[in-house]
């Protein structure tokens, strides 16, 4: 299975891909924002995008929206990452096309549950 | 329990949290010190600012040698192998502590805002506030070292 990882943060972005090393998987595309994920997808194909929500550039909201309304993307399962969990927030990533959501700070079971779920579908 | 007591609380347990889980540390709380000439000593500290049902700031205060030990253990990397990496680090847990504080506070009916975190690090400063405000710092041993997290309100 290959990840992409959107995050402006280069520290979560390891911890993101140490725990999904951690969890079995090795191949992952790293972005520093939604605008670079765009192009990364363009160039590679990936079964799951993880994104953060604040980020400069293009943010996780708008960069989902983009992924949806992309064929190629359209039906991609997306995991959010953020410190974002209010009700409304959650309300929010969900209307803008995300799959599930993980609450920092997470535990790999956590990861390992949300990925599980998002695949189930 | 004071509202002030209870939030420091909420802001302890907030930390306590994102150590356990995202730094893989332990961490000893001590007791709250409230005052507004609070000076802890540190080389690196995380700012996050915060509004709506109430405001202010979240800080967290930690040394270099500290803030170095946390980055390695949050990337998997030895304290001596932390380069450049630091500042972000210290940012993205300054940044979770206060998204885990926000997060209780919404269970209690507080809706915040939080802003990005900003790192400063440098020696021979300290931080002040131009606004009014309350301070309540917390210590935490982590180890051998002293971490501190304060919660800056403004008086409204």
């Amino acid at each position: 299975m290959r990840f992409l990882v959107v995050d402006d943060s280069s520290t979560m972005r390891r911890i993101i891909i140490n725990t999904l090393n951690k969890l079995g998987y090795q191949e992952i595309v790293e972005a520093s924002n939604g605008r670079e994920g765009i192009d990364k997808l363009a160039a590679a194909d990936v079964d799951m995008v993880i994104t953060d929500w604040n980020m400069p550039e293009m943010n996780g909201i708008d960069f989902i929206r983009a992924l949806r309304g992309l064929d190629k993307t359209k039906d991609t399962p997306i995991l959010m990452v953020t410190t974002n969990a209010a009700k409304d927030d959650i309300v929010e990533a969900l209307r803008a096309g995300v799959n599930n959501y993980i609450v920092k700070p997470f535990t790999p079971d956590t990861f390992k549950e949300k990925i599980e779920a998002v695949t189930a579908r | 329990m004071t509202a002030k007591t209870q939030l420091i609380d909420q802001l302890a347990k907030a930390t306590e949290e994102v150590f356990e889980t995202m730094v893989f540390k332990k961490l000893t709380k001590g007791s709250p010190i409230e005052g507004d000439a609070l000076r802890p000593r540190s080389n690196v500290v995380g700012l996050v600012g915060f509004g709506g049902s109430l405001s202010g700031l979240v800080a967290f205060y930690t040394t270099i040698d500290a803030a170095q030990e946390i980055a390695g253990s949050m990337l998997g990397m030895p304290a001596a192998d932390v380069n450049g990496e630091m500042p972000d680090a210290i940012g993205e847990v300054t940044n979770m502590i206060a998204g885990g504080f926000r997060l209780k506070l919404a269970e209690k009916g507080e809706t915040l805002a939080i802003s990005i975190p900003s790192v400063t690090i440098g020696s021979d400063f300290y931080t002040k506030y131009a606004s009014d405000v309350q301070r309540i710092l917390c210590p935490f041993r982590m180890d051998e070292n002293e971490i501190c997290v304060e919660l800056i309100l403004t008086r409204n």
